[in-house]
């Protein structure tokens, strides 16, 4: 199926959103609203439409889009979405849309935020349709700027320096990912007629496949290890993680579900569209140590979680758990196939899924914050029969990011530990480390009952008697469409799962070397 | 003597006659003040047309008739002829030309406005900008070290009554004396040099040391001393560390669009000068004495503009910063001729000039109103004018190198040639690593800009026709350069002849 342009039209959509709003009236925030509601929700409802056009039984890119760019680098435009950046696309378009709706309560200039919430939102969608490395880089470094916006003009107090440490953070990665990508280009071809150089990730990814990429042994690992300073930080896998819980507290709840539910995705999204194909021995060799970072990220993350007061921050370390889970997926690619295969979806899913549940918990968490001006864990109590509503999305979404069986976080961290018990390097297994990471669960769920007793349960807090009222319509609009996928995907995860079988097998393949 | 071939360097001739006019012409009327900078803008968009004719047709008009045929080398590369043995005029030297063209014509624009000029004899001023073009553009095609002295003497005395033309200010002055001094210090340091190149090739022109051999025909350590000499004595005037401590001084004192005259075409003109006599150096040993003052100037210049206060000092040290890419692009066009090294130290010089006299212009636009270069001038220029605040955001994203502006291109440019020199990824790394430094205190303008409160109650921005224009213009360069690269690339390889 083909519809030239579409994937173009998605991500320009918002862009052209924002142009209108740079010419808009500073002061007539309705209209603002009106617009980022209406360029947020096309996208979406287009990205919904292309569901039924997305042939999930075929191999290889769909909707795609070439057109020469920048001829003396031959780089390309090109566009194009499988099974593995697909679901990342709807989650993408979803969240946006959502916290735009969510972001109706930010009346401090409206004209400019959501500008940049627009423009953020064609960098993310960019980036998961990319498919030349060089726009790759272009729509990742897209995203940055805004972000620094949206943190340090409509956050916390110690807004300004989350910003900026966001930003210099992620940019110190990316600028390795870009040397590694020009090692890359040069290693593809001798830049002779028969054969140029390339960016474009499809080629490479074959190019490698055929050991034609003049890249081995130690050069590959320092291009390897270029690539995945820039996805680590951005995952952010432990030990480049110290940007993260700053910037999530200190954003603007939106913010953070973007932050949450998209931008962290990206970085798993390049490792598996960029590292594992184009790279499969440094992959190979990498994959001990992946298993380790993962562990460490679930149980740190986990018990980092467990120690905090703030309900923001123990979320945002409950993502530093969660991307764990993800990580440990991925280091089972080698294992046996099954169990490779449940690793990989277990992987994709989890990031779908994460996005889900951890974005409609940050929002639970803006609701609170919203009326008591507190996110302090110990303030509250007993709210669960004075706002039932409330009470009950928190109870569900807190329950499925701790993994209850028939919530989507079920199933994505009960594929990945399945991954990883089958997964091993060399005919080393990695049981182990899945084991201990089952601490992970274990406190994830102790943090988020102790939330769930502290702030539902118990004695009422007289300070916010008639301070509380419950969800109104626009949180609702927000949640409940969160809530029910959470839920439909923990009841038939195949929806997802299926689209992306393919994909998996693809890049299962391409790091084994087994064609 | 055959003065012919001086019909190729008629847009020198013309605008050197243009500059001794205004001086005459303020002498009899020096009332009027727009008159003189509107006329030389004038004559410099006219040398700029010529250039660029001269480029696309590939001949010179008239040229005929003086007996002038171009050479037209491998693919694009265009050889005019050598005028007197001093002179080349080609491709390369047409480029740089149109790149200082085009900056003056920027500066002039910026100095119209500019506050501190309200009475100021702009006659002088635009004459005094001219010499110093013609001495610039002379600079670019020297094919001899003698003329190369003369036209960076043209350059350098310009610059230095230039940077003390406020006269009752004491902090102009101090900056003037300081870079004249430090200028002819290092004119001395470049002469001595020069005599044992003499002593050496018996001769002052460049073929010697183009051909890269000494007497033996290997180079020795005499040679290797003679090189460095040249190298500081340029450095000198280029900001390079460790002979940069003149520029922030000279940069703070001097009136503001002669700073920003001074961060771009000077420096632009010493590039194109040292591309033209080190390029396809590898047998010099040169390469490790070039990547190392380059990773030098790069993390010197950054390291010393994160605690400055004075946007002007701030740019300053910004500029040896970026010089320090420019170097290092330098380095691989030594290592390997014709090839994206030459590429990238053009790319990145043209793309330069745009985003930094973009920062000056919309300096001007706003000190011109708080009477202030403290980086707190900026503070809450998103709510006064929030044009002017984005536009201000762009230019700085693209000195850091954030895509899609045009900096993104240039650094792209440097580190694809970088990184094809496996001896170079070093260099990468110290570069990447200093531009992630360099966001911090550029984005320390943006927080002021985007962050902050308006001190006093906002009033809005004195309007300037001309300074929005320059504004414009330079946006639209770094914004269209930077999402649309690919004809700007392949014009800049058919220039280097690739």
């Amino acid at each position: 199926m083909n519809s030239p342009g579409l994937l173009s039209f998605l991500v320009f959509l918002p862009l052209v959103g924002s142009g209108i709003l740079l010419f808009s009236q500073k002061e007539n925030a309705r209209l603002h609203r009106v617009i980022a509601a209406i360029f947020s929700g096309l996208p979406f409802v287009v990205s919904l439409w292309m569901m039924s056009q997305f042939n999930s039984g075929v191999s290889g890119m769909q909707f795609v889009e070439k057109l020469p760019w920048i001829s003396s680098f031959h780089i390309e435009y090109h566009l194009g979405i499988d099974g593995l950046s697909f679901p990342l696309l709807l989650l993408t378009t979803l969240l946006s849309f959502i916290s735009i709706i969510a972001s109706f309560s930010i009346d401090k200039r409206t004209k400019e935020y959501f500008f940049w919430f627009l423009l953020l939102e064609t960098g993310m969608v960019g980036l998961f349709v990319a498919l030349d490395f060089f726009l790759f880089y272009v729509f990742w470094e897209i995203t940055l700027v805004p972000m620094y916006f949206l943190i340090g003009i409509w956050g916390g107090p110690k807004k300004e320096y989350a910003a900026i440490k966001f930003f210099l953070f992620t940019l110190f990665g990316s600028v390795f990912m870009l040397l590694a990508m020009l090692a890359l280009y040069f290693a593809s071809g001798t830049g002779l007629p028969g054969s140029e150089r390339t960016f474009d990730l499809i080629r490479l990814a074959e190019l490698a496949s055929k050991g034609q990429l003049h890249l081995a042994g130690v050069s590959a690992m320092m291009v390897f290890l270029g690539l995945y300073l820039a996805f680590a930080i951005k995952i952010p896998a432990f030990p480049f993680h110290t940007w993260l819980p700053l910037a999530h507290v200190e954003a603007p709840t939106p913010v953070s579900v973007i932050l949450a539910g998209v931008l962290l995705k990206m970085g798993i999204y390049g490792i598996l569209r960029i590292s594992y194909p184009i790279l499969p021995e440094a992959t190979r060799q990498f994959l001990p140590v992946l298993i380790v970072i993962a562990t460490i990220n679930i149980v740190y993350g986990a018990f980092c979680a467990m120690a905090q007061k703030d309900m923001k921050r123990m979320v945002a370390y409950s993502s530093v758990n969660h991307m764990g889970y993800c990580l440990l997926g991925m280091a089972a690619v080698m294992g046996n196939p099954n169990a490779a295969h449940a690793g990989l979806s277990g992987a994709i899913l989890q990031m779908i899924t994460h996005g889900l549940i951890t974005g409609s918990l940050f929002l639970i968490v803006g609701v609170i914050y919203d009326r008591a001006h507190t996110r302090d864990i110990d303030a509250f109590g007993g709210l669960a029969t004075k706002i039932p509503l409330f009470a009950g999305v928190m109870i569900i979404q807190a329950m499925a990011s701790l993994g209850l069986p028939g919530l989507a976080g079920f199933v994505s961290e009960f594929l990945c530990f399945l991954g990883a018990f089958g997964g091993n390097f060399n005919g080393h297994h990695f049981s182990l480390f899945a084991g201990i990471s089952v601490i992970g669960i274990l406190v994830t769920a102790a943090f988020f009952l102790k939330m769930i007793k502290l702030v539902l349960l118990g004695e009422f807090n007289p300070k916010w008697e008639g301070k509380m009222p419950d969800l109104t319509i626009r949180e609702m609009v927000t949640l409940f469409p969160l809530v029910a996928l959470t839920i439909v995907l923990g009841v038939y995860p195949s929806l997802v799962l299926n689209l992306m079988d393919d994909a998996v097998g693809n890049i299962i393949r391409f790091v084994s070397g087994q064609f | 003597m055959d003065l012919k071939p001086l019909i190729l360097l008629s847009p020198e001739l013309f605008l050197s006659f243009l500059g001794l006019l205004l001086l005459v012409w303020e002498a009899f009327f020096p009332k009027t003040r727009r008159a003189f900078v509107i006329v030389s803008v004038m004559g410099l968009l006219a040398a700029v047309l010529y250039l660029a004719q001269m480029y696309i047709s590939r001949a010179l008009p008239w040229a005929g008739a003086f007996g002038v045929l171009p050479n037209p080398g491998t693919t694009g590369w265009i050889q005019y002829g050598v005028v007197l043995g001093m002179e080349s005029v080609d491709s390369l030297s047409v480029f740089f030309k149109i790149v200082i063209l085009l900056s003056v014509i920027l500066v002039l624009c910026l100095s119209l406005d500019y506050h501190e000029f309200a009475d100021a004899p702009m006659g002088t001023y635009a004459s005094l900008l001219l010499f110093g073009t013609v001495g610039m553009m002379l600079l670019v095609g020297s094919v001899d070290f003698l003329m190369a002295v003369i036209s960076l003497e043209l350059v350098s005395i310009p610059s230095f009554i230039l940077t003390g033309f406020m006269v009752h200010r004491g902090s102009s002055n101090e900056g003037a004396i300081k870079f004249f001094l430090v200028g002819t210090f290092s004119t001395a340091l470049l002469l001595f040099g020069l005599s044992y190149y003499y002593g050496y090739f018996g001769s002052t022109g460049i073929e010697p040391l183009l051909q890269g051999i000494g007497n033996n025909g290997k180079p020795d350590l005499v040679f290797s001393l003679i090189l460095i000499f040249i190298l500081a004595g340029l450095g000198f005037k280029l900001a390079m560390v460790p002979f940069h401590m003149w520029a922030p001084d000279a940069y703070e004192g001097a009136p503001t669009p002669v700073t920003a005259f001074l961060s771009v075409a000077p420096k632009a003109a010493g590039i194109g000068f040292l591309l033209r006599i080190l390029i396809n150096h590898v047998d010099l040993n040169l390469t490790p004495v070039l990547a190392v003052l380059s990773a030098l100037t790069m993390t010197v210049g950054n390291i010393g503009a994160l605690h400055q206060t004075n946007v002007k000092r701030l740019m300053a040290y910004s500029s040896i910063a970026q010089v320090g890419y420019i170097l290092a692009a330098l380095t691989a066009a030594v290592v390997a001729v014709g090839d994206l090294g030459s590429q990238a130290v053009m790319v990145y010089t043209f793309l330069y000039v745009f985003m930094n006299l973009g920062v000056f212009a919309v300096l001007i636009l706003v000190s011109n109103q708080t009477r202030s270069d403290e980086i707190t001038t900026f503070a809450g220029l998103s709510k006064t004018s929030f044009g002017l605040a984005m536009a201000l955001a762009v230019f700085l994203l693209s000195l850091t190198g954030i895509p899609p502006m045009a900096g993104f291109v240039g650094k792209f440019a440097l580190f694809a040639a970088l990184m094809k020199n496996t001896g170079l990824v070093w260099l990468g790394v110290v570069a990447v690593v200093n531009s992630v430094i360099s966001l911090y205190y550029y984005f320390r303008i943006v927080r002021e800009v985007f962050f902050c409160e308006p001190q006093e109650p906002a009033r809005p921005l004195v309007f300037s026709p001309a300074l929005i224009c320059c504004v414009v213009a330079t946006l639209a360069v770094t914004l269209a350069l930077g999402v649309f690269p690919g004809p700007f690339l392949n014009w800049v390889r058919t220039v280097v002849g690739i």
